[in-house]
């Protein structure tokens, strides 16, 4: 840009026939084509997400400066940053990213690892494979309210079936962490089909020479696996890593029909919190600050896991 | 291909049906609960401990599902909805994630970074802001609106992943396309599509299912009882005091079989060797 | 054949442009692929237009009326089925819409359609939330908007009236009501040997031990919230606050409050009651535990007769009235009420169909349905609908509501978690009840 415009004055001062005679630095008309391609293959997609998304994400973090007054017409009170020291300070907060961690860090790795195995496992020529394939999906279609309901039934301390069939006694949905242990299962047992999908997809999309070429070398199905299919798919792992950290950091549902976050708070999870803050006590202000923190944590993970995954090749 | 003796390979196939067998027995107990209790009557409450054969079998539950106000129109209107999100954002999330891909331009990390973010806002806490935004779009009480809002919303995760797999394509291909003096658009529906059948199919598998099983919004902005769509229909069974849950397990089981069926039509895309040959060209 | 049809299509949309360089069987996949796609998106489009076909409306008003009846149920039924042709007979010109919004979300609906400005003319609103919505000042006085307000409102219970009082005006009126009362398992009750159920805050004690002796609880409760503490502490003359809903300080924490929980308390302490009280997990819910011979009674509103009568046929319910403090029985009132908004552009055909749905038809066909009328002469029939209706009514007559105050959801979670932390044994009564009282008095500000 800044070349064309110097070139522009001096053509103009000088006059046209002296810059003629130097090349003139100008975008390659390739270049500029490539360019134009890449913003018509963007252009009506981001737009529309950009009017869905990015506009009301704008309009939510105003919200979260503001003691909101819902009324449409009615003042609401400025606050400035008021309500983020508020989330910083606030023990319930802390408990909600405390938990809410603590399924992510449970069900993330689970669900990779689990997901990757059972895609290995369906990725070959087998009898029953589609039908294999439906099976470990169905938990991923099954509604949250119905499993949810399920599971709660499943973990009820006295007269549930696991401490019934187990004689134990263990107060699974009454404590803290054996509560989020129960959730995470949960979360694992819905997400194993989701992740099995995908990598599915990514594997069958590694060619097949790479296969052949480290078989004629002598490599054993694992050590393909580790050293062919593995790397072929990274940036699929990576986005399966970073949408199941968002997920995880996420939970909502799961939390708020088997414990509603209870007993006495101990469960509550980030969303749940932000909910009850929002729609209960009409506070929108707060509930909007807690949102844009959680997506800050979310996205600094993002990135340190997007760095981790790149390909030394590539620039993200 | 598997280079190696005919007992081994039968022995690790057998090993492999095992556990396979062994982790989808384990899925599927919930999933069979459900199904179970839906064909028990008068289900209030559920047993404990819970039973997994009914003792009285009947299908009054799924008769009474069906035949409950609308829930035919219901299931049409998500249907509706669905499929044409499911395209929608197929058409669109594609070429978005072949820009972000294949081409290099300004703002590319921030946009991309944008796309992200969007990714990880609480839908929660956008909604009143996309609530009023609807109403000015005159995209409220309609299932147009629906469709605009679930593509929209589906654009962020479904480029991403796409983004992914296209990474994925060898270059070399597309090179080679260009110096035969192939466009953008012709590299992006001759090559890259064909390429990607499988993330294609993810996509369309996970955007239906993601349409079919919205709830907040669709309750949010629908208030013609005509116009409500399958999840608030199955809400609806759920009353203020008690639940019939064979009536609702009934309705979920009966929404499940449409999300199942367009796995089970999609996932044949699932076929290795898609990217094999095309090395050799 | 479907495959035939499929490759039909494909051939028909095969474009004439030579392929490149990419396998030929790949590109036709790719074609098949589009046509299906193609079909699907045929089959959703006509599955579209036939969904969004909407028969032109005629010359009238249309009254939009939002409620959270169940589906499930007869509620929806004699609403839709009975009430609103009949209305809309005698009303010619009025056409009455009603949109069913399942419970658990019609407050976060509500609360977005105040942010959009999107209300209907008319909502059946838990009375919780009446306070609420009149003071974000989306409801219209009643006591202003209607002529004939006051002879409306004479006509109504008193207690489920005042539950749309807020700052001087009346924004809504009752639509129908219900209570608590001490719901039994007679058979239960014999087997601990027991002549009948307790009348006295002492006999619950007494009882309460002697059911544990059996093997039995005798009372369980499912929460500690005020639906659920409230009617012991005001039989034993406590309260949540002053008369005029301004502090807590001194009412909450005051002796009276804290002996009616610390009863509860020790009883919990001694093993007599289940842990569902703070944990709705910790074991079988009060139907189930009812049904299963570990529960003797609860407290509970006219559906649980309902519930048993469809789902545990095996066990006859009964029900008395909540065991007496000094005070009396004195038990918490519930229900919904029907509100008008203010940016409705019907109202006089909105109040036309609140007046309806209070007339003695349309609460006759509710209570049909399990919907306890909050019109007075109903007392002269309510019980030939359903016998149980006899206690309720004798509850009714003194039971008092919730704090109608904006706040209200947040203060009832203050003390459900108060109170919670009592029973738990982390705090003592008296100083949970006190930690409750100082957050309350903040939030009635």
């Amino acid at each position: 840009m800044t070349a064309s415009s110097s070139s522009t004055s001096i053509s103009g001062f000088l006059g046209r026939s002296v810059t003629s005679l130097r090349p003139r630095p100008r975008v390659n008309p390739r270049r500029r084509r490539e360019l134009a391609a890449a913003y018509l293959f963007l252009g009506p997609g981001f737009l529309l997400f950009a009017l869905i998304i990015l506009y009301p994400i704008v309009r939510a973090f105003q919200i979260s400066l503001y003691r909101w007054s819902i009324v449409p017409g009615t003042a609401s009170t400025f606050l400035g940053l008021h309500n983020y020291g508020r989330a910083l300070h606030d023990p319930l907060f802390w408990r909600g990213l405390e938990n809410a961690g603590f399924y992510m860090a449970v069900t993330v790795p689970a669900q990779i690892v689990l997901g990757m195995a059972v895609a290995v496992l369906l990725n070959a020529h087998m009898p029953a494979r589609a039908f294999f394939r439906a099976i470990y999906y169905l938990p991923v279609v099954t509604s949250w309210v119905v499993v949810s309901l399920l599971f709660r039934y499943l973990f009820i301390t006295d007269g549930g079936f696991i401490n019934g069939e187990l004689h134990l006694n263990i107060d699974w949905l009454g404590q803290r962490w054996t509560a989020m242990l129960v959730l995470s299962i949960l979360g694992i047992w819905k997400g194993i089909g989701w992740s099995m999908v995908i990598f599915l997809g990514a594997l069958q999309s590694v060619p097949r020479e790479l296969h052949e070429a480290a078989a004629v070398d002598g490599a054993k199905a694992l050590r393909r696996f580790r050293a062919v299919s593995l790397p072929a798919i990274r940036p699929v792992i990576a986005f399966v890593t970073i949408l199941l950290v968002i997920g995880g950091f996420n939970v909502f549902i799961s939390v708020y029909l088997i414990t509603q976050g209870g007993p006495l708070d101990e469960t509550q999870v980030l969303l749940t919190y932000m909910y009850r803050e929002a729609f209960s006590y009409l506070d929108f202000g707060y509930g909007s600050a807690l949102a844009f923190v959680l997506t800050l944590i979310v996205f600094v993970l993002a990135l340190v896991q997007l760095r981790l995954f790149r390909r030394p090749s590539e620039a993200v | 291909m598997v280079v190696g003796n005919p007992g081994r390979a039968r022995a690790i196939l057998v090993g492999r049906l095992a556990l396979l067998s062994l982790g989808a027995v384990v899925l599927m107990i919930p999933f069979i609960y459900m199904v179970a209790t839906s064909f028990k009557p008068n289900t209030l409450v559920l047993e404990i401990p819970p039973q997994i054969i009914p003792h009285h079998p009947t299908i009054a539950n799924y008769t009474s599902a069906w035949t409950s106000n609308r829930f035919g129109r219901y299931f049409l209107n998500s249907l509706f909805v669905a499929i044409a999100t499911t395209a929608a954002a197929l058409l669109l999330s594609s070429m978005m994630a072949y820009a972000f891909a294949r081409f290099r331009f300004p703002g590319r990390r921030v946009l991309f970074g944008l796309l992200l973010i969007g990714l990880m806002v609480p839908g929660m806490m956008v909604l009143i802001p996309q609530f009023l935004l609807a109403k000015q779009l005159l995209l409220l009480n309609s299932l147009w609106g629906l469709i605009v809002f679930y593509t929209g919303g589906n654009l962020a995760l479904n480029t991403f992943l796409l983004r992914s797999f296209f990474q994925d394509i060898p270059f070399e291909l597309e090179e080679a396309m260009v110096v035969d003096g192939a466009g953008p658009w012709t590299r992006f529906w001759r090559l890259i599509l064909p390429l990607s059948r499988p993330a294609l199919a993810i996509v369309s598998i996970f955007t239906f299912l993601a349409s079919w099983d919205e709830f907040t919004w669709a309750l949010t902005t629908i208030n013609d009882p005509g116009k409500y769509t399958l999840p608030i229909a199955i809400a609806l069974f759920e009353g203020q005091h008690s639940t019939s849950w064979g009536l609702v397990f009934a309705a979920s089981t009966i929404a499940v079989v449409p999300a199942i069926a367009i796995f089970v039509v999609f996932q044949r895309q699932f076929i290795s060797g898609l990217a094999s040959g095309a090395l050799k060209a | 054949m479907f495959e035939r049809a499929i490759r039909a299509t494909a051939g028909v949309l095969e474009s004439s442009v030579p392929f490149s360089s990419v396998e030929v069987s790949s590109v036709m996949k790719v074609k098949r692929l589009n046509a299906v796609l193609v079909l699907l998106v045929l089959v959703g489009v006509t599955a579209g237009i036939a969904a969004a076909r909407v028969t032109a409306p005629q010359k009238t008003t249309t009254i939009t009326f939002w409620d959270a009846y169940s589906t499930g149920g007869a509620e929806v039924q004699h609403l839709e089925k009975t009430i609103i042709p009949a209305f809309e007979k005698s009303h010619p010109g009025i056409v009455v819409k009603d949109v069913t919004i399942p419970y658990d979300s019609l407050h976060q609906k509500l609360v977005t359609a105040v942010a959009g400005s999107q209300l209907p003319d008319l909502v059946r609103s838990d009375i919780i939330w009446v306070p609420e919505l009149a003071n974000l000042g989306v409801l219209a006085p009643l006591d202003q908007a209607l002529p004939d307000f006051k002879s409306l409102s004479a006509t109504v219970y008193p207690g489920p009236l005042a539950t749309n009082y807020w700052k001087g005006h009346y924004y809504g009126l009752p639509l129908d009501t219900n209570t608590r009362i001490w719901v039994y398992n007679p058979a239960a009750l014999t087997a601990i040997g027991a002549s009948g159920p307790p009348t006295t805050f002492a006999q619950l004690k007494s009882m309460s031990a002697q059911a544990k002796a059996k093997g039995y609880d005798l009372y369980a409760e499912s929460g500690t919230s005020c639906w659920n503490v409230c009617p012991w502490i005001w039989s034993n003359g406590g309260s949540v606050t002053n008369k005029t809903y301004t502090q807590a300080t001194g009412y909450l924490n005051g002796p009276k409050s804290v002996a009616a929980i610390q009863m509860l308390v020790d009883l919990y302490k001694a093993g007599q009651m289940p842990g569902i009280i703070v944990d709705s997990n910790a074991g079988l819910g009060t139907y189930d535990g009812i049904n299963q011979n570990k529960y003797v009674a609860t407290l509970d509103g006219p559906w649980a007769f309902a519930i048993f009568a469809g789902a545990y046929k095996n066990t006859k319910l009964a029900g008395s009235l909540i065991p007496a403090g000094p005070s009396g029985s004195v038990s918490v009132v519930g229900g919904e009420d029907i509100v008008m908004t203010k940016s409705s552009k019907n109202k006089t055909a909105a109040e036309e169909f609140m007046r309806y749905m209070l007339g003695s038809f349309a609460q006759t066909q509710m209570a049909r349905a399990g919907q306890m009328p909050v019109i007075k002469t109903s007392s002269k029939w309510l019980t030939k609908i359903h016998p149980y209706y006899a206690t309720y009514l004798k509850q009714i007559a003194n039971a008092k509501p919730r704090t109608p105050t904006p706040k209200w959801t947040q203060i009832d979670q203050v003390i459900t978690t108060d109170v919670a932390k009592a029973f738990q044994g982390s705090e003592s009564v008296q100083q949970a009840l006190t930690e409750a009282a100082t957050q309350i008095d903040g939030l009635l500000k």
